[in-house]
């Protein structure tokens, strides 16, 4: 490895570990043990949403509809629980409607030629929609069902159990796109998907799968954070939209330069749990996440412009 | 001829209005490498095509040791045996060598889990470095992505996949077109390592001069028609080339008289 290659690599691995120290001294509270389990419970969301993503974005289109769709199935899950259905329906049909919308936004993207960008965010204004007209834009909170709330709140062992729903998932999602045939033919769709058709791969379904994958993430996001909160509303995932896209963004910069991986989105989103947990403790204007995930988003695209342009304009 | 690997009889292609390619003939021996050479718009890439599965033909048949198959995508056509090796090479640059040898044919292995199989990338990496070095092309690091190659080394690359796939027939589209003189030599020398394996050739050129260095046979296309099929040996590039240049009116005068012993009649 040259060391331009190792600073395309672990550049921005480095910059994290200097931020990571850089509040570490400023605030005597960040490094406390509870403080670094409050970030892996607050980025935990946003990874399982992010690997979403990044499974679409393997297969070089985008999903603009997830934190939309996860509100949409939070509402789902959370009213279903809210009027006393039992938990295990209420979860079903949360991810079921999340795995619907992923597999409209494939078929769109497939069969009608609509460019990802366009459908997606289509699909995203459809969810959002829903989601106000089935709550009539107000969140549902309540005393709900202790087994459910476990599912956000739970402890195994004295570490959250949402810390161990992300790192199953995001070894999960690892594990199918670099170790199984599954996982490079969705590569090989995302990166050439002329030769990949060529040489026999069924890039079409490829595609489908690239964003089925990217509504179930979605809605396994939703379940947790439904219950995690104790209540839903319509827009309760929306934040995560735009922390999503940095947080893998920031991950194509990392690892395998360019590219988007699943080690990378890992990386990403802690960094910017990192990055918003520190920026609250130091004191910094509501604002400044913001302004921070603008930039970081800029950044990294800046580095990795390839890839997203092509999911996003079929270039 | 003995039992031909191909044949084609009768293949046309219309694109609307255009006829691509009228009534076109062909039977290609097994282990023969043939060139279908001709002008710009001449009808080659639609014969690959057809060949290759990406397109069905108009009209026509195509049989291969015998039997009529029909071809709905590349997929079936690969496993009938052809492999095509097209103008743009369709490699995946940004992944490894050996991803790109083993695209669509991965190798897997079992895990103790039941029913879950994953890639052997190690069995791949071995394999594909010997499928490369059977076309006596060395590359120390089967992980390097193939856009860190020459151009020769990723015809090798595109031809070790063919090997993968124990392809009978390769196709090659223009394999030298973009290429320097050296990387032509390079590729030209990969067509005669595949031909001592036995293989079947299908090659497309504008390059007389490669055709007569390693094509057994010539058929010459021109205005969607099979103007000429001959053997290339004691053929010239400059004889070759004036063949293809020769206009309309010439050939037809041929037709008639039947003056040239060559002209397109053999086979039949
Ligand atoms: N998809 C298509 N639609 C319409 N016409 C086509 C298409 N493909 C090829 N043609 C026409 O068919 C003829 C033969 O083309 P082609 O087989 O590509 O020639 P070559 O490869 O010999 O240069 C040309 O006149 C070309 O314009
Ligand atoms: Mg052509």
């Amino acid at each position: 490895m040259t060391r331009a290659d190792a600073v395309s690599r672990f550049g921005t691995l480095a910059a994290g570990v200097a931020v990571f120290l850089g509040f570490a001294v400023a605030s005597e509270h960040f490094l406390t043990v509870a403080n670094q389990l409050t970030i892996l419970r607050q980025v935990s969301f946003l990874l399982i949403l992010s690997l979403g993503f990044t499974f679409a974005l393997i297969a070089a289109e985008l999903d603009l509809s997830f934190a939309n769709v996860a509100s949409l199935a939070g509402v789902v899950t959370g009213g279903l629980v809210h009027f006393g259905h039992s938990s295990g329906l209420a979860i079903a049909a949360g991810l079921t409607v999340a795995l619907a919308f992923g597999i409209v936004n494939g078929l769109l993207v497939t069969r009608l030629k609509i460019p990802s960008l366009i459908a997606t965010l289509a699909t995203a204004a459809v969810a959002r929609g829903l989601a106000f007209m089935a709550t009539d834009g107000v969140s549902w909170v309540g005393r709900w069902d202790p087994s459910f709330v476990w599912l956000g709140r739970g402890k195994v062992l004295g570490v959250p159990v949402l810390v161990v729903w992300s790192a199953l998932l995001a070894f999960g999602a690892w594990f199918a796109i670099s170790q199984t045939r599954f996982g490079v033919w969705l590569t090989a769709t995302g990166e050439a998907d002329e030769a990949a058709r060529l040489a026999g791969i069924p890039i079409r379904r490829m595609k489908v799968w690239g964003l089925t994958l990217s509504g179930l993430f979605a809605g396994i996001g939703a379940v947790l954070l439904t219950a995690s909160l104790s209540s839903a509303g319509p827009t309760s995932a929306g934040d995560f939209l735009m922390s999503g896209i940095a947080a893998v963004l920031l991950g194509m910069t990392m690892f395998t330069p360019g590219k988007p991986n699943m080690p990378g989105t890992l990386l990403g989103t802690l960094l910017i749990g990192v990055l918003a947990n520190g920026l609250v403790l130091v004191g910094a204007p509501y604002y400044a996440q913001d302004i921070a995930l603008g930039i970081i988003i800029l950044g990294s695209v800046a580095i990795s412009a390839s890839t997203l342009t092509k999911a996003a304009f079929g270039l | 001829m003995p039992q031909p690997i191909l044949e084609l009889s009768g293949l046309t292609k219309r694109y609307g209005a255009v006829e691509a390619l009228t009534g076109f003939d062909l039977a290609v021996a097994a282990g023969e490498t043939l060139a279908i050479c001709g002008d710009n718009g001449a009808g080659k890439s639609t014969v690959i095509r057809i060949v290759s599965g990406a397109q069905p033909p108009s009209a026509g048949e195509i049989r291969i040791k015998g039997r009529p198959v029909r071809f709905a995508s590349p997929a079936d056509a690969l496993s009938q045996g052809i492999a095509t090796i097209y103008q743009d090479l369709a490699l995946a640059p940004r992944m490894a060598i050996y991803q790109n040898v083993f695209m669509g044919s991965e190798i897997l292995k079992p895990t103790p889990v039941p029913g879950l199989r994953v890639l052997d990338k190690q069995a791949m990496r071995e394999a594909a470095r010997g499928f490369l070095a059977r076309l006596r092309v060395e590359i120390a690091d089967m992980d390097k992505p193939v856009e860190a190659l020459s151009g020769g080394q990723r015809q090798a690359v595109a031809i070790a996949r063919a090997l993968r796939w124990k392809a009978d027939i390769v196709i090659m589209d223009e394999p030298t077109a973009a290429l320097g003189v050296r990387e032509t030599r390079k590729v030209i020398d990969l067509i005669h390592e595949i031909k001592a394996q036995g293989i079947t050739v299908i090659l497309i050129s504008h390059n007389m001069r490669d055709v007569v260095a390693v094509a057994d046979r010539a058929v010459i296309l021109k205005g969607g028609r099979k103007v000429e099929d001959i053997p290339v040996s004691g053929l010239t590039p400059k004889s070759l080339a004036g063949m293809i240049m020769r206009d309309d009116a010439e050939i037809a005068a041929d037709r008639e008289n039947q003056a040239l012993p060559l002209g397109g009649r053999r086979g039949e």
